[in-house]
C-alpha cells in the first residue's frame, strides 16, 4: 500500500480560518496527523498585559467572533473575583441571556457546517435560516451581529426593556419548533446519519485522556459541563439539562450542539420570567487591589478558563487563558486514524474548532 | 468538601514528600479554588500524579516573569487542575536562567501544547518532552520571545491568503512524499 504524506489548509477544510494539517495516508485511510497551528497568532497575551484592565475587556471581545461574549464575561468576573465586587441580579442574567444568544449562533453555525460538508445543501439552507432569526435577534438588542459588547466590570452594559424583553420572548417562541425541526432533520436523514454515524470516534477513555472539553467531551460521554460543576452567574438558579451522548462520533457530536440549542432557548425563557428588576451594574466600583483569580465559563466550545494576578495597579501583572479548542484539538489525532481522506473536513470540523482563539 | 480538601493535601504530601499547605477559597456560589506551592519544581511530577489519581486533570499551565519579580531572582510556573469543577492551582518558583521543570505528558496527555506554549513564550526548558518543536510561533523568531523586545509585527504570525499558503508548501517540499 503506498503511504504518503499531504498537506492540508483550511480551503480543503472547509475551514474559515487557517489551520494546517500535515496528514499521513495509506491508500485512502488516514495514518497520522500532525496539527500546524499559530497561523493566526496575534500575541494576544502579549497586548493584553500592554493595556488596563476595562481597555482588555474591549481587546478580548475580539478574540474571536464566535464566543466573543464568554471572553469579556469571563475576565469581568475574574477582576470581580479579586475586587471583591458583587454584581447586580438583574446582571447576572443578562450575562447568561448574552452567553445564551451567542451559544444558540454558535452550535447553529456549526449545525450549518457540517450539513454543508455532507452536502445536504437544503439542510445547510434551513440551518442557517434559523440561525439569522438570532443573527437579528442579536442586531436588535446589541446592535451588533457578532461582537456584543455586553459585559464592564462589576455588571452589563445593556439592558432590557419591557418592550425589548417582549421582542426577545417572542424571538424565541419563533426558534422553538425550528430548533425541534433541525433536530429531527439531523438525527433521522438518511444521507447526513450514513455520513456521521460511527465516523470520527473518540471513546470515552480517549476523550478522559486527551482532556477534551465542551460538546466534544459530552459527545463522549462526559457528563461535564461549567455551569453545573463551577455555577456561575444566574446559572445555579436556572434549570437544564447537561445534554450527553455516548457514541463519541460525529453524530453524537452534532446531536449535542442541537440539544444545547434547544436548552439554551429555554434558558433564555427562564432568566426572562426570573429577571428581577434593578441595576444592571455596581453603582461604585473599588480599587481592583493586588490579588490573583480563577474564573471559568461553559463558553459554546467548553470550558474557557480565566487566570489574573494584579498588583493594585489597573495593569495586570500577569492574564492567561486556556479556550476550550486548545485541549480539544488533540483528540484528531485518535478521531482520523484509520478513517478515510474524504471524512477530513467533517471530522475537522466536527470538533467545532476556533482557530483564533486558539492561537490567540 | 471538606473532606475532599484534606484528600488533596494529603495526596499532596504524599506523592512530593513535603508538607503543602492549600489555601481554599469559596466564591460566592460555593465554587471553590485551592492554591499552593511547591518547595521543589522537580516535585510537580509526583504532584500531577496524585492528581491523576484522583481523576483530575490538567486545565491550563501559566507561566510568568513581571517585570517586578525579575529583580527577586525568581520565576513562577502556575499549574491549574480541574477536580470535578474545583479548579486546584500549585505554583513552582524556577531560577531566571537554566529553568527547568519535567514534563507533565507521562501524567497528562493535555500537557504537551501547555509546555511547548511557555517554552517558547519564556526561557523554560521542559525535560522529557516528547515533542518539544515550536507551537504556534515561527522559528525565525527567537526564543523566549515574552522575555526580549521583539517587534510587534514580528511576533505577530498573523498572515492569510496566498502568501502563507506557498510559503506553507515551501517550507514543507522536502518533508512531503512525491
Amino acid at each position: 500500500m503506498s503511504t504518503k504524506t499531504i498537506t492540508l489548509g483550511p480551503s480543503q477544510l472547509a475551514l474559515e480560518e487557517p489551520m494546517y494539517f500535515r496528514v499521513e495516508t495509506e491508500g485512502e485511510i488516514v495514518a497520522g496527523i500532525d496539527v500546524m497551528a499559530g497561523q493566526v497568532h496575534r500575541g494576544m497575551e502579549h497586548l493584553v498585559m500592554k493595556r488596563n484592565l476595562y481597555q482588555n475587556i474591549t481587546l478580548l471581545e475580539r478574540l474571536c467572533s464566535l464566543c466573543s461574549n464568554s471572553h469579556p464575561s469571563t475576565f469581568c468576573t475574574a477582576v470581580e473575583e479579586i475586587a471583591g465586587i458583587r454584581i447586580p441580579l438583574r446582571a447576572e442574567y443578562l450575562r447568561a441571556i448574552a452567553d445564551e444568544i451567542k451559544r444558540i449562533s454558535s452550535h447553529l453555525f456549526n449545525s450549518a457546517v457540517i450539513a454543508h460538508i455532507t452536502d445536504r445543501a437544503s439542510i445547510f439552507k434551513q440551518a442557517m435560516e434559523v440561525r439569522e432569526i438570532m443573527q437579528n435577534t442579536k442586531e436588535s438588542i446589541y446592535g451588533n451581529r457578532m461582537d456584543l459588547a455586553a459585559n464592564c466590570i462589576g455588571g452589563v452594559r445593556y439592558d432590557l426593556t419591557p418592550e425589548s424583553a417582549g421582542y426577545l420572548t417572542k424571538q424565541m417562541e419563533r426558534m422553538k419548533e425550528p430548533l425541534d425541526e433541525l433536530y429531527r432533520l439531523y438525527t433521522t436523514d438518511p444521507a447526513l446519519r450514513e455520513r456521521s454515524e460511527g465516523v470520527g470516534v473518540l471513546s470515552r477513555q480517549n476523550a478522559v485522556d486527551c482532556g477534551v472539553v465542551g460538546p466534544v467531551a459530552r459527545a463522549s460521554g462526559i457528563d461535564y459541563d461549567v455551569r453545573k460543576k463551577s455555577p456561575y452567574g444566574a446559572y445555579d438558579r436556572l434549570c437544564f439539562t447537561t445534554a450527553v451522548e455516548t457514541a463519541g462520533d460525529v453524530r453524537a457530536r452534532i446531536m449535542v450542539r442541537l440539544r444545547e440549542a434547544r436548552e439554551a432557548v429555554s434558558l433564555i425563557d427562564q432568566c426572562l420570567v426570573a429577571m428581577p428588576a434593578g441595576p444592571v451594574w455596581a453603582d461604585a466600583l473599588p480599587e481592583i487591589p493586588a490579588g490573583e483569580a480563577i474564573a471559568k465559563s461553559e463558553a459554546p466550545r467548553g470550558e474557557l478558563i480565566y487566570y489574573l494576578n494584579t498588583d493594585g495597579t489597573d495593569m495586570p501583572l500577569r492574564l492567561k487563558w486556556r479556550v476550550p479548542s486548545f485541549m480539544n484539538w488533540d483528540a484528531l489525532k485518535i478521531m482520523l486514524i484509520g478513517e478515510h481522506i474524504a471524512d477530513i473536513p467533517l471530522i475537522v470540523n466536527s470538533i467545532d474548532p476556533c482557530i483564533s482563539c486558539t492561537d490567540r | 468538601m471538606i473532606d475532599a480538601h484534606e484528600n488533596i493535601a494529603k495526596a499532596l504530601k504524599c506523592s512530593t514528600g513535603e508538607e503543602v499547605a492549600v489555601t481554599w477559597r469559596l466564591d460566592r456560589k460555593g465554587v471553590a479554588t485551592g492554591w499552593c506551592r511547591l518547595r521543589e519544581a522537580a516535585g510537580i511530577l509526583p504532584a500531577a500524579r496524585a492528581v491523576a489519581d484522583l481523576k483530575g486533570r490538567l486545565s491550563m499551565v501559566t507561566a510568568y516573569l513581571p517585570e517586578a519579580t525579575k529583580h527577586s531572582g525568581v520565576r513562577e510556573l502556575a499549574y491549574h487542575f480541574d477536580l470535578d469543577g474545583t479548579t486546584l492551582t500549585i505554583r513552582i518558583q524556577l531560577p531566571p536562567e537554566r529553568a527547568q521543570v519535567p514534563s507533565l505528558t507521562p501524567v497528562f496527555r493535555s500537557a504537551d501544547w501547555n509546555e511547548r506554549e511557555f517554552m517558547e513564550l519564556y526561557d523554560i526548558k521542559v525535560t522529557g518532552h516528547p515533542d518539544p518543536r515550536r507551537l504556534f510561533l515561527d522559528e525565525s523568531i527567537e526564543p523566549a520571545a515574552f522575555e526580549r523586545l521583539i517587534p510587534y509585527s514580528t511576533f505577530s504570525n498573523g498572515a492569510s491568503s496566498k502568501a502563507l499558503w506557498d510559503r506553507v508548501f515551501a517550507d514543507n517540499d522536502h518533508k512531503e512524499s512525491p
